[in-house]
C-alpha cells in the first residue's frame, strides 16, 4: 500500500463522485422513495406490532427500518452499475492497463456505494424520527454498530454477483430478486412474528434476518452494544462469505456486457 | 526523424523499448499469433500493418498486459512482463482501438483521472492535463463534456488519455479510425514528436499514407504470423510490385515477353518490371506488331500498397523472378503462393482500394475472450439449451 496504492484509490474514488454528481437522480430516488412507502406501510406496521402485544407501537419501529433493509438491498444494483459500466464505456481495458492492481480497482469502486448506503441508512432513520415519529429507546451507537456491517454486506453482495454475473441484465434480475427475497425472509416487509411457520427456520439464512433483530433490539427492547453484538457480528461473517465469493470468482480479464 | 531499427541494432548497445520473442496465442481453435519475434526500439515508430483479423490487436492486448501469451516472452525496456509485470509496463500507454473514455464527465476530468492514476495530484494533475490537451487540439474543450464532442474530438481525448504519465512505449491501435484529416495530421505530428523525444510508438493502422507520413518502419502481420519487418524503402524495395500496364483493342494477342506477366479481369496485361518508367521503350519495342493494338499503357510505380499487398496475398503475380532479400530483422518468409488472376497490385481498378484513402480492410474485432464465472456457464447453458 506504500507505493501510491492509496491515491490511486483515491483517484478511483473522486471518478466515482464526479460521475455520481453528473447524475445524481437515480440515488435520490432510491432514497425518497422508501420515505413514502414507510408512510403506506406504517399503519398496517402499528396494527401488527399491537397484535403483537406492542402496545404504544406507532408502526414506525418496524416500518422504518423494514423499508431501510429492503431498500439498501436495492443498492446491490449500483455497485453492478459502477462495474459494468466501465465495460460498456470500454475504460476497464484502460484501467486494467493503468499503474492501479486489481484490488484497487474493487476496492476503489467499494467506497462510494458504501458511502451511500451509510448516508441513506441515516437518512432513514433521522426522517423516521422526524417524519414518523420513531422512538429508538436503546443507543443510536447501537445502531450504528448494526448499520455499518449491513452496508458493508450490501456492498460486498454487489461485488460478488459482479464477479458472478456476465451481463448487467442477470445482475439487475438477481439484484432485485434478492433485495425481495431478503426483505420477505428477513422480517424487512413483515413483522417476524406473522410469518409463515416453514419460513421461520429459513430466515436466519439471510442477512436482513440479522440487520432486522439487531435494529428491533435497540428500538423495541432498548438493547445496547452488548444486545447487537451477535447479529453485527453475523452480518460481518455474511459480509466476509461475500467477499471470499468476490476473491474466488472475480476475474479482470472476464469480459462483461452492460447491455444486453 | 526516419526511424531505422536496422541502424539502431547496429549501434548495438541499446536495450530495445518492446522485445517479443517466440510469442504465440491461440483462441480455441484459431491460431491469433504464431512465433512472434519482434523489436521496437526507443525513439522508433513501427507501423504494424495487417488484414482485419490478422493479429495486430492480440499483438497490442499481449504487451499490454490484456491478454497472457500461450507462449514465449515479452520483455518491455529489458524487463520481462511475465516476472515483473508491474515494473515492466509502468511507462506503457495503450490506446485501444474502440474508444475508451467517461461520456458524461469533462474533457478535463477525463484527463485529470488518468492523471491521478498515474500518481500525479493537484497542481501537477491539472497542468499535466492541460499539456497534454494543447498538441491534441483539446484546450478550448476541456470543460465540455466528453458525451456532447465529435467522433474526431472523442478519438483525441481516447488517446490523450493513454500520454498523461509520459509512457516511454505507446501502443496506439488505429487512433485515426473515424477521424477527419486534421485530426489525423495533429495525431502524426505528435506521435512524430514523442518519438523525437525517444518515445517508442507501436502504430497499427489501416492507412498506409499514415505509415509514409510517420516515417516509420513497418510490421507486417498476415494470419497471425510476422511476414515481414523492415523501414519503410526497404520494404518497397524489396516486396512491392513495378509493372508497366498495357490495354489492347480487341483483348490482348498473343505475346512472348521476356518479363513476367499478370492478367487481370478487365484484360489489362501487366508486364512486371524493375524500373517501369525506364522499362516503357523496351516494353513497347518487345512487343513487336502488336504495338498497333495497343489502346492504354500506364506505369506502375513501386508502393508501400502494392508491398503490403503482394506481402499479404493479395496481389501477385503469376510469375515473378525470385524475390531479393528480405530487409527484415526477422526472416521475411517467401512471398504467398502467387494468385492468376489476382488484382493487380497498385491498380486503380475495382479490385484495389480507392487511391487517396488506400485503406486496407477495416477496424479490426477485439480479441474474443470468453472466460466467465461459473453463473455465467451456467446461465449462457440455460440460455443455449
Amino acid at each position: 500500500m506504500g507505493d501510491g496504492s492509496l491515491g490511486r484509490i483515491a483517484a478511483l474514488v473522486r471518478q466515482d463522485c464526479r460521475l455520481l454528481v453528473r447524475d445524481p437522480a437515480p440515488l435520490i430516488i432510491r432514497t425518497v422513495m422508501p420515505l413514502l412507502i414507510m408512510s403506506f406501510m406504517q399503519p398496517l406496521f402499528r396494527a401488527a406490532l399491537r397484535a403483537d402485544d406492542v402496545r404504544d407501537a406507532n408502526g414506525a419501529e418496524q416500518s422504518v427500518p423494514g423499508m431501510a433493509v429492503m431498500f439498501l438491498f436495492f443498492l446491490v444494483n449500483v455497485v453492478g452499475f459502477a462495474m459494468f459500466r466501465e465495460h460498456g464505456w470500454n475504460t476497464w481495458d484502460r484501467l486494467r492497463v493503468s499503474p492501479a492492481r486489481p484490488f484497487e480497482l474493487v476496492t476503489g469502486r467499494l467506497v462510494v456505494p458504501l458511502v451511500v448506503a451509510l448516508v441513506q441508512l441515516t437518512v432513514f432513520f433521522g426522517a423516521g424520527g422526524t417524519l414518523f415519529g420513531l422512538r429508538v429507546r436503546g443507543s443510536y451507537l447501537a445502531l450504528a454498530v448494526v448499520g455499518v456491517p449491513l452496508a458493508a454486506c450490501v456492498v460486498m453482495v454487489g461485488m460478488a454477483l459482479v464477479a458472478l454475473c456476465r451481463s448487467i441484465a442477470q445482475l439487475s434480475v438477481i439484484a432485485n430478486l434478492l433485495a425481495l427475497l431478503f426483505a420477505g425472509l428477513g422480517g424487512a416487509l413483515t413483522p417476524q412474528s406473522v410469518l409463515p411457520d416453514w419460513v421461520r427456520p429459513l430466515a436466519p439464512g439471510v442477512p436482513s434476518y440479522w440487520a432486522m433483530r439487531g435494529f428491533s433490539t435497540v428500538i423495541l427492547d432498548g438493547g445496547g452494544m452488548g444486545a447487537v453484538l451477535l447479529p453485527a457480528g453475523v452480518l460481518c461473517a455474511f459480509t466476509a462469505g461475500f467477499t471470499v465469493l468476490t476473491l474466488v470468482f472475480f476475474r479482470t480479464g472476464h469480459r462483461k456486457l452492460s447491455w444486453s | 526523424m526516419p526511424t531505422d531499427p536496422g541502424a539502431r541494432r547496429a549501434e548495438g548497445a541499446a536495450v530495445p523499448a518492446l522485445a517479443l520473442r517466440g510469442v504465440s496465442k491461440r483462441y480455441g481453435a484459431t491460431t491469433a499469433l504464431e512465433g512472434i519475434d519482434l523489436e521496437i526500439a526507443e525513439g522508433e515508430i513501427m507501423g504494424l500493418l495487417g488484414h482485419n483479423g490478422a493479429g495486430k490487436t492480440t499483438l497490442m492486448s499481449l504487451v499490454a498486459g490484456l491478454l497472457r501469451p500461450d507462449t514465449g516472452k515479452i520483455e518491455i525496456h529489458g524487463v520481462p512482463t511475465d516476472r515483473d509485470p508491474r515494473r515492466a509496463r509502468r511507462d506503457l500507454g495503450l490506446a485501444p482501438q474502440e474508444l475508451g473514455v467517461y461520456p458524461p464527465l469533462t474533457v478535463r476530468q477525463n484527463l485529470r483521472f488518468c492523471a491521478e492514476l498515474a500518481g500525479l495530484r493537484g497542481q501537477r494533475a491539472r497542468v499535466r492535463a492541460e499539456e497534454v490537451a494543447e498538441p491534441f487540439g483539446l484546450t478550448a474543450l476541456l470543460d465540455r463534456r466528453v458525451s456532447g464532442l465529435s467522433g474526431g474530438e472523442q478519438r483525441r481525448v481516447h488517446t490523450a488519455m493513454a500520454l498523461l504519465h509520459r509512457p516511454k512505449l505507446v501502443l496506439l491501435d488505429e487512433p485515426t479510425a473515424g477521424v477527419d484529416v486534421e485530426t489525423r495530421a495533429r495525431l502524426i505530428a505528435y506521435v512524430k514528436e514523442l518519438a523525437d523525444d525517444g518515445t517508442a510508438v507501436c502504430y497499427s493502422t489501416h492507412y498506409l499514407p499514415e505509415v509514409e507520413a510517420l516515417e516509420a518502419s513497418v510490421a507486417v502481420l498476415d494470419h497471425g504470423r510476422l511476414i515481414a519487418r523492415g523501414t519503410l524503402p526497404e520494404l518497397v524495395r524489396s516486396h512491392a510490385d513495378s509493372a508497366v500496364e498495357l490495354t489492347f483493342h480487341g483483348g490482348v494477342p498473343p505475346l512472348h515477353l521476356p518479363w513476367p506477366v499478370t492478367h487481370d479481369e478487365d484484360g489489362v496485361l501487366r508486364v512486371h518490371v524493375e524500373q517501369p518508367q525506364l522499362a516503357t521503350a523496351d516494353v513497347l519495342a518487345a512487343l513487336g506488331e502488336s504495338a498497333r493494338l495497343l489502346v492504354n499503357m500506364r506505369v506502375v510505380q513501386p508502393s508501400l500498397e502494392s508491398a503490403f499487398l503482394r506481402l499479404t496475398g493479395s496481389g501477385a503475380p503469376d510469375r515473378r523472378p525470385p524475390a531479393s532479400p528480405a530487409p527484415s530483422p526477422v526472416p521475411s518468409p517467401a512471398p504467398s503462393a502467387p494468385r492468376t488472376a489476382a488484382p493487380a497490385p497498385g491498380a486503380p481498378a475495382n479490385t484495389a482500394p480507392a487511391r487517396g484513402a488506400r485503406a486496407i480492410g477495416g477496424p479490426d474485432e477485439p480479441p474474443g475472450e470468453d472466460d466467465h464465472g461459473p453463473l455465467a456457464r451456467d446461465l449462457e447453458a440455460e440460455q443455449h439449451g
